[in-house]
């Protein structure tokens, strides 16, 4: 463990001092080489995450325009803070069902996935967005229009998902 | 044993205090440390009687940040309370996460492959690094040394990086299942981790070269909060703070779980048991850390990371879109939970700060009848009035900040 | 579901593990009942003689549990026993390919027997011999109360306050059985299964100083 110059306590600060110089110095000859990723300035730079992220969870929209979900109810079920709401109603379709309302409360979602891991359909997903702050309470109250997202815009998270399709 | 060259942490008051008191005609002063005092890491309120700058009388209030985690998990299914145990000690979830999955695990009979054990051994490992930079860090900057901070919460980040990519969140991770993990490690992750890792020692050496020499930062540390081997035990103090004090109790030697028995790993003890040796002992703590997860991406097999369990384990989505049968199976596992035998399991982990258990009493149905958190903070906060007692008033801070109470893990 | 009885099964001889060998060789008649289960060994104790138990348990060099490690309550509210039958049960369905019983009232469990409401549960543990226990002492609800094991450890101090607190569980001869997560004019026990999960507490008035002046408008 640590050895202790407790012969001259100058000499553990001369110490510390070096290593903070020693950041100092290699942070500014970073910086004059050209490192620019000191700090990511927000809005015009965003951080690269990794393809993992789970961000707000939307409803995947087809080339049809209609969303994919048969209204089942898993993921408002498996939702430990319960914040989906969904009505079904039946549709002429092939599948039959659809949601009517399709709710999330934002301000109540904790972003866990679980929705996700139990919807059967590949339907609700979680996608990359994280910037959701409204103005109001009312505003993170995400209906069925403001979720749907086209399914080619989520094909990072579908493709890492598809990795532990087959387990 | 005290060493004689440090100074005596715990000066009782010459003579009688209520005498000492009558000469000097000055009343304790009475003052009110917390509920959120910048210099304490976490919500908690200790008001103190003051002599001078002695502490005669103390007493430590905590549940500033009580939720009910307890109850909340006697509505929920074993599967919903997963996302809540990250709330418990929210600067090492994946530890939380295994904890209770593994207490429930426990209470099925699953075992649980090899290459999720491995999975699951770097995730934890992963955050008690991180958990032990944000407690020194933490420390160091209440006793106004704020550089060894910039530098640890940077190494954190480069941890939280490696989180991040195995789980898609870096402190709500919601990574461990019943019977597995949410997802396997991705195909790099090894060479992503292992310039992160290193990266992250220089960091940490660097905090240690102005931490440990530093005169100011010892005189603080040294011999303050102490608590003699005996006193600890009794106590039921678990963790860093019990190893500092001399006592090898770390529940992965003791009773080894996931792969800790086949992994070479050394359990630092101090000998001082003040809080410069709980200080060293997460030095060290954090350095056999990351040789854990190197041996473990040296040594992680193929195969698979979902216990093949369909009592629990969530059926694969690609049988889920494809097959009746496993749609079905997944419908039941959602809407009923999975069900194991009645009966009550206790499991514990060595968490960052010590022993986390998980009692679990089940009646049979999804839901747990009772699902108890034996927290580490809770029980190493417990003796903080008997510690700081009779010391100094600036002692009271590296004491709390050695301690490392987490509000959500301790209020629960 | 047909309200029949389960069948009275006799109980195999229980095997007993070897931390529970010495344990009843210790403390002999003052285990009520002991299991091993799932590696996990229980001693059920009278209320009465918990003092007793826990002395000889932390002074026996052979078994020495010097780290208590939680005290904790278990509200068996409405439920005959330690969900022993109830385990019976499943494994009765289980045996002839029923559906499992999925909500409580499906369980075809006897009537509420004459054990008391709750049961108050101490873990402990060996610092040098690394072996756990789980003690177990039922504690009825008209007269909960148990002694403070607080004298043998000071750990149980914060612990039994906890159990007080969540509980209502009364630990005699405890130094100081405050509330400690709730305040003070907390009315009821929240862990008990009879409080609401959405309950709702009256609000109180603060008294303290500059109580009576008016709040500033917003
Ligand atoms: S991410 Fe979690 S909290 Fe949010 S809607 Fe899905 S299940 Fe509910
Ligand atoms: S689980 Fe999927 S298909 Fe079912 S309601 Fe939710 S989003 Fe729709």
């Amino acid at each position: 463990m640590a050895t202790f110059s407790s012969a001259n306590p100058w000499i553990a600060i001369l110490k510390g001092l070096w290593v903070s110089i020693r950041h100092f110095f290699g942070n500014l000859g970073l910086f004059l080489r050209g490192r620019q990723d000191f700090a990511i300035h927000f809005p015009e730079q965003r951080l690269v995450q990794p393809p993992a992220l789970r961000g707000m969870p939307v409803l995947a929209q087809m080339a049809d325009g209609k969303e994919r979900c048969v209204a089942c109810g898993l993921c408002e079920w498996a939702c430990p803070t319960s914040c989906i709401t969904i009505y079904p109603a039946e549709t002429a379709d092939e599948v039959e069902r659809y949601p009517e309302i399709f709710d999330i409360d934002m301000s109540r979602c904790m972003f866990c996935g679980l929705c996700e891991e139990a919807c059967p359909e590949e339907a609700i997903i979680m996608s990359r967005q994280i910037e959701i702050a409204s103005y109001s309470r009312r505003g993170s109250l995400w209906h069925k229009a403001d979720l749907l997202v086209p399914v080619n815009q989520l094909k990072t998270r579908t493709d890492y998902l598809r990795r532990n399709y087959e387990r | 044993m005290l060493d004689p060259e440090r100074k005596n942490p715990a000066v009782p008051i010459e003579g009688n205090p209520a005498a000492a008191l009558e000469e000097l005609h000055t009343p304790p002063m009475r003052l009110q440390f917390g509920p959120s005092h910048p210099a304490t890491h976490g919500t908690v309120k200790i008001t103190l009687d003051l002599e001078g700058e002695q502490v005669v009388w103390s007493d430590v209030e905590v549940g500033y940040l009580h939720r009910g985690f307890e109850k909340e998990c006697e509505t929920g299914y074993y599967y919903q309370n997963i996302p809540y145990t990250d709330r418990l000690n929210y600067s090492s979830p994946i530890l939380n996460n295994t904890g209770y999955c593994m207490a429930v695990e426990k209470l099925f009979g699953i075992a649980t492959p090899e290459r999720c054990n491995y999975i699951r051994v770097i995730g934890c490992e992963l955050s008690r690094m991180a958990d032990h930079m944000l407690c020194i860090g933490a420390s160091a900057m209440e006793l106004a040394a704020f550089t060894p901070m910039l530098y640890l919460i940077e190494g954190r980040e480069l941890i939280l990086d490696m989180v991040d990519s195995l789980c898609g969140a870096r402190v709500t991770t919601n990574f461990v299942r019943i019977g597995g993990v949410s997802a396997d490690m991705p195909a790099n992750f090894a060479d992503f981790a292992r310039p992160r890792l290193d990266r992250a020692l220089k960091l940490f050496e660097d905090a240690d070269k102005l931490l440990t020499e530093n005169p100011v930062f010892r005189q603080r540390m040294e011999g303050t909060g102490y608590l003699s081997r005996e006193d600890l035990v009794a106590w039921g103090v678990t963790g860093p703070m019990l190893r500092a004090g001399g006592e090898p109790y770390d529940v992965r030697k003791v009773h080894p779980y996931l792969v800790y028995g086949e992994l070479d790993f050394d359990v630092p003890v101090g000998e001082h048991s003040d809080n410069f040796d709980r200080y060293l002992v997460r030095l060290e703590e954090f350095r056999q850390s990351r040789r854990l997860i190197l041996q473990c991406l040296e040594g992680i097999p193929d195969g698979p990371v979902d216990a093949d369990d369909p009592r629990v384990r969530w059926p694969g989505k690609g049988r889920v879109f494809n097959r009746m049968e496993e749609l079905i199976d997944q419908f039941k596992l959602v809407t009923e939970g999975g069900m194991p035998p009645a009966g009550e399991v206790y499991h514990a982990v060595e968490a960052a700060n010590g022993e986390l258990g998980f009692y679990i009493v089940s009646d049979g149905t999804g839901k747990p009848w009772k699902c108890r958190c034996r927290a580490p903070s809770f029980s190493n906060m417990s003796p903080l009035s008997k510690m700081i007692t009779g010391g100094q008033l600036a002692d009271v801070v590296p004491t709390f900040g050695m301690i490392n109470m987490i509000g959500g893990e301790c209020d629960r | 579901m047909s309200a029949e009885k389960p069948e009275e099964k006799a109980p195999a001889a229980p095997e007993l593990s070897p931390l529970l060998e010495k344990v009843l060789a210790r403390l002999g008649d003052r285990v009520l009942a002991h299991r091993t289960a799932r590696g996990d060994d229980r001693i059920h104790v009278a209320r009465e003689r918990i003092l007793e138990v826990v002395r000889i348990l932390r002074d026996d060099p052979e078994l020495n549990f010097d780290l208590l490690l939680d005290v904790t309550a278990i509200d068996y509210f409405g439920q005959p026993d330690d969900f022993e039958t109830k385990l019976q049960v499943w494994d009765r369905n289980r045996a002839t390919m029923r559906r499992l019983p999925q909500r409580r009232h499906e369980l075809a469990l006897p009537p509420r027997g004459s054990e008391p409401r709750f049961a108050v549960v101490y873990h402990l543990t060996s610092t040098r011999l690394a072996h756990r226990l789980r003690i177990k002492c039922r504690v009825p609800e008209d007269d909960p109360k148990l002694a403070s094991v607080t004298p043998v450890w000071p750990a149980a101090n914060w612990l039994e306050r906890e159990t007080w607190d969540l509980y209502g569980i009364v630990f005699d001869g405890h130094p100081d059985l405050r509330r400690i997560y709730l305040y003070e004019e907390f009315v009821g026990h929240p862990l008990r299964k009879d409080y609401a999960k959405h309950g709702e507490q009256p609000i109180q008035e603060y008294v303290g100083p500059g109580a009576k002046e008016p709040r500033r408008p917003h």
